[in-house]
């Protein structure tokens, strides 16, 4: 029978219905795939999914998630060979990548892998994952810093791992702030220092470097609210860190903010900050930039894509607390909000990048299964 | 003969070009061509191309670069020389294209216009451009067949950006310097970085006689159009004039020809000369070329007067003879001692070589000299060096043994752990290497062995860059596809690997360091399909092909002399050096028995590792 187009097969560790940047990056990048041209369908095996999924876009078809790790590789073998053909596999996270491996060589098809941040930089990576990163005929990574990072430990041909930024979904617009979180917050007549993030245990977001610079910048501005907005582990210690420094009334801790109210947390705000350390790339940036608000992040990651190097945003050196808070102090000094700063990452590019790559890859695929099928290179050692 | 630059910020979400950033980088080249600038920039400002210039072919300012066609579609920044540049033209103009200037610019450019990227087969000649198609959007960068002419990009994921040296793209502090252990490893086992690698990871060389095309989803894969090992092959299914007299006859119209084309210049051309055979038989065939006045420079050093290691008694022999305008120029000590800070600031990538090339260049400019002809090259096309003759041999005594798994890796584990300081390193590895001809070719040009890089780089670098480099693979792919005889291998091997990441490499610092433009008639890709079937033939016996072209024979005593090695004192004046005794803290290199040349390899890497 004739096809329309390729059969993808994407394992995901989440997309319809995850929560956080990478669900959003793979929900985007899911849906532009699909709709690219000859492309026939997504098959899509999350390992996770939060919410129930309303709905995915035409040419995605998600299936149900499979959480234990075991059971969720028998499940990626088996959906691979009983929706054969599938033209290539797509891994979605790093750690996935022996499986997606694994898998495109049993079907003798190409891997397209996509990188994010710190899985990329954090661990130490074994020779099996380093090997099934080699074996990918594409490498996609949010950012340059993380290309750059898994340039260096892993070795490809660097023409093979390109750059494909976060977007930024349309419902993060310029507007006032609204009147309801003015209330709930009791931020009329103040100044809104504002981060978004999962509180990790990972702790490199920088909210506690945020935390450390407030003395001094209430001094200048004493009605200022430092809101922290999003859940997780490490919000104790921030807390205690807050009456540590005697700012505990000035911040407030949102908990989980739930996704239709977040661009309007980003209105109410006059300074976005996060000087985080180990961002691969950072879509709340975008979401802020989108709002016309200021931003502030680290001059070290990922963040630096979003910022496009510091020409829509501020950039500070994270470890440096007095560069940190002079940027905050000129921020708050001049809140000046503008129009939407990111329209450089906007969905449409996006996804007329994602089509040129998706046509790149296709042109090399005839070539890589005949790589893909010789033995592994063999090794030489000290 | 120039230094090109340039930046294509290729992605949708890069800033647009930073016109800071190329005048950095460009103006870091500002030896290379100090007679004028140029820059162009794309109406989106997403392209930028920035160009110093050497002033030697069309004098006038029409011939400035970067040169925009006359339809502006076409833009170029060229660094090189393209020697059938007029037969090109005519054949151009004859298809009705229009030419404004005199220069082998533009010839390039109604070259790509007329046949696309294939254009660089018709090349002859040495060259790196980088070229914006605006109708396709890309960039064409290119590099001539043997990389005689460096180019170096670096590709960060939004932004492309490329120069003639590796220097010059750090310059402007946006191109990562996160160090490439592939490149690390690569100078220490061969004295020479390996391209396609450089020192850092982000920057690499476009490989000799590739070509790559940059576009929206940036680099592509480099395209090899340009092989040696290929050329060999292909010769020796050919047929070869049999009879002596033949080969003779066919080996001076070879010659004769390449150094005619190699003398086209709007300026005087000069030479280098020694007292070997490949420099004193080219000034001999600048002469039948028909050139009257040629001025000759050779450097010599007290320390060797009298010796027989001196050169400049034979060098001013062959300049009677000749008839030229010779100066042979002293190099001190003291010169030395001053100009090193300079040599290492100049040298673009760690080498262990290069530095009479420093000063024989310094000796040329200061005569006055823009362009000057080098006998580089002739003993990979005439089978001059000792390789020729060991490496063979050595294969052909290993071969069987050698294939014996895990013999040889067994008696190196052996030999380097019984006998760790006494023994030779490479006779460790004799076994495990020898019986290949890209083992054997390792054993014969390594500086280190690869079980030694620990002590002198550290295991994690050592260990992460031999596997990047696989340093007997990188080897073998270039012997793909493989010559039959003995003579095309080494030769293919020597052409490859020394004499590109060394020779050529170096050439091309020491000498635009001087802004001073060096010709390789020897290198040269015609030249090589002309004589690959006739010296394979020959082996190592060929020289005397290229002693006896000129029409004025070449003294005897030069033709006669044993090949000795080139020897300068400028080992000794490093040995004293005071500035230079970082090695002595390894104690492999402290060991009495260590060669200078690892010493001073440790040295280079560490003053290059800090700049």
């Amino acid at each position: 029978m004739a096809r329309s187009g390729s059969r993808i097969l994407a394992l995901v560790t989440e997309a319809f219905g995850g929560h956080g940047g990478i669900a959003q990056y793979n929900r985007d990048f899911l849906s532009a795939l699909a709709s690219c041209d000859r492309v026939e369908h997504v098959i899509v095996l999350p390992r996770f999914s939060a919410r129930p999924v309303s709905a995915v876009p035409t040419g995605v078809r998600q299936l149900r998630p499979v959480e234990s790790k075991l059971a969720y590789s028998l499940s990626a073998l088996w959906t691979a060979i009983t929706h054969r053909p599938i033209d290539f596999v797509f891994c979605g996270h790093l750690l996935m990548v022996p499986l997606a491996a694994g898998i495109s060589r049993v079907l003798n098809v190409p891997l397209w892998l996509q990188v994010h941040g710190i899985e990329v930089f954090w661990r130490e990576h074994s020779a099996l994952e380093r090997r099934s990163v080699e074996s990918a005929t594409m490498v996609t990574s949010v950012s340059r810093h993380t290309r750059r990072r898994l340039l260096q430990w892993v070795g490809i041909d660097p023409a093979r791992v390109k750059v494909l930024p976060n977007t930024v979904d349309p419902h993060y617009h310029p507007g006032p702030k609204p009147a309801y979180l003015l209330e709930r917050h009791a931020a009329g007549g103040k100044k809104v220092l504002l981060t978004v993030s999962r509180l990790g245990v990972e702790r490199y977001k920088g909210h506690d470097r945020v935390i450390r610079t407030l003395p001094r910048l209430l001094d200048q501005h004493p009605d200022t609210i430092y809101l922290i907005a999003g859940g997780g582990d490490d919000r104790p210690r921030l807390e205690s860190l807050a009456v540590e420094y005697g700012v505990a009334k000035n911040v407030q801790f949102t908990g989980s903010v739930p996704p239709e109210e977040l661009p309007d947390y980003f209105r109410l705000a006059d300074v976005f900050v996060m000087p985080s350390a180990m961002e691969g790339f950072g879509i709340v940036f975008l979401e802020a930039m989108a709002t016309g608000i200021r931003v502030i992040a680290g001059s070290q990651d990922g963040s630096r894509d979003a910022l496009g190097d510091g020409a829509l945003g501020t950039l500070v050196d994270p470890e440096n607390g007095e560069e940190l808070a002079s940027a905050i102090l000129a921020a708050l000094d001049d809140p000046v909000r503008t129009g939407d700063r990111a329209t450089r990452f906007k969905p449409n590019l996006f996804a007329e990048d994602l089509n040129a790559l998706y046509k790149l890859f296709s042109a090399k695929k005839g070539r890589s299964c005949a790589a893909l099928a010789s033995p592994q290179r063999r090794e030489m050692t000290v | 003969m120039c230094g090109i630059a340039g930046i294509y910020a290729y992605h949708y979400a890069a800033n647009p070009v930073d016109r800071a950033e190329l005048r950095r980088i460009r103006d870091h080249m500002a030896a290379r061509g100090p007679d004028g600038l140029g820059e162009w920039y794309s109406q989106d400002e997403r392209v930028a191309f920035g160009h110093r210039r050497l002033t030697i072919i069309d004098l006038s300012e029409r011939g400035a670069q970067p040169m925009v066609s006359a339809d502006g579609k076409l833009v170029l920044t060229f660094n090189g020389e393209i020697y059938n540049y007029r037969q090109l033209r005519a054949s151009l103009e004859a298809k009705g294209r229009r030419f404004r200037t005199q220069t082998d610019t533009e010839v390039l450019l109604h070259l790509y216009a007329e046949k696309g990227e294939a254009m660089v087969h018709d090349l002859r000649g040495m060259f790196a451009f980088g070229l914006w198609d605006a109708e396709k959007r890309a960039l064409l960068l290119a590099r001539d067949p043997y990389g005689i002419k460096p180019l170096y990009y670096a590709d960060d994921g939004w932004t492309v950006r490329f120069a003639s040296q590796v220097k010059a793209l750090l310059a402007a502090g946006k191109v990562s310097r996160d160090p490439e252990p592939a490149g690390l490893v690569g100078f220490c086992l061969f004295g020479s970085v390996p391209e396609p690698f450089t020192t850092y990871q982000e920057i690499r060389a476009l490989p000799a006689g590739s070509t790559l095309w940059v576009d929206r989803v940036g680099t592509h894969e480099t395209k090899q159009y340009f092989s040696i090992a290929d050329t060999y092959c292909r010769t020796e299914a050919a047929s070869s004039p049999t009879n002596d007299e033949g080969q003779q006859l066919g080996a001076r119209e070879g010659l004769l020809d390449s150094v005619r084309h190699h003398l086209v210049a709007d300026v005087p051309v000069g030479a280098f000369l020694s007292s070997g055979i490949d420099s004193g038989a080219l000034v001999g065939l600048m002469r039948d070329a028909g050139q009257r006045e040629i001025q000759t420079v050779t450097v010599a050093f007290e320390e060797f007067r009298g010796r027989r290691e001196d050169e400049a008694p034979i060098a001013a022999e062959i300049a009677a003879r000749y008839g030229t305008r010779h100066t042979t120029r002293i190099v001190t000590e003291q010169e030395f001692r001053n100009d090193l800070p300079k040599i290492l600031e100049a040298m673009d990538q760690p080498t262990i070589d290069g530095l009479n090339t420093w000063f024989v260049s310094k000796a040329a400019r200061e005569l006055g000299l823009k362009v000057a002809i080098s006998g580089l090259g002739g003993d990979e096309l005439f089978g001059g060096y000792p390789s020729f003759r060991d490496v063979p041999l050595c294969v052909r005594a290993l071969a069987v043994p050698g294939r014996i798994p895990g013999l040889g890796d067994l008696i190196q584990l052996l030999l380097t752990s019984v006998f760790s300081q006494s023994l030779n390193p490479k006779a460790a590895g004799l076994l495990k290497y020898g019986g290949s001809y890209a083992g054997a070719y390792f054993l014969r040009r390594g500086l280190f062995m690869p079980w030694e890089l620990k002590a002198v780089i550290g295991a994690d670098t050592a260990r992460l860059g031999l596997r990047r480099l696989n340093p007997i693979r990188h080897i073998e792919a270039l012997l793909k596809p493989k010559p039959r005889s003995s003579f095309c291998r080494v030769a293919a091997l020597e052409s490859s690997l020394y004499m590109r990441n060394q020779l050529l490499r170096d050439t091309d610092w020491a000498s635009m360091a001087h802004s001073l433009e060096v010709r390789v008639p020897l290198v040269d890709s015609k030249l090589l399909s002309q004589f690959a079937s006739i010296t394979a033939g020959n082996g190592s016996q060929s020289k005397h092909l290229l002693a006896n072209s000129p029409r004025v024979p070449l003294p005897p005593k030069v033709v006669e002399r044993p090949k000795t090695g080139f020897t300068t004192p400028i080992q000794s004046w490093l040995q004293r050096d005071n500035r230079i005794q970082e090695w002595r803290r390894v104690p492999s290199l402290a060991a009495y028995k260590c060669a200078w040349a690892r010493r001073w390899a440790f040295q280079v890497s560490a003053a290059t590792a800090g700049a």
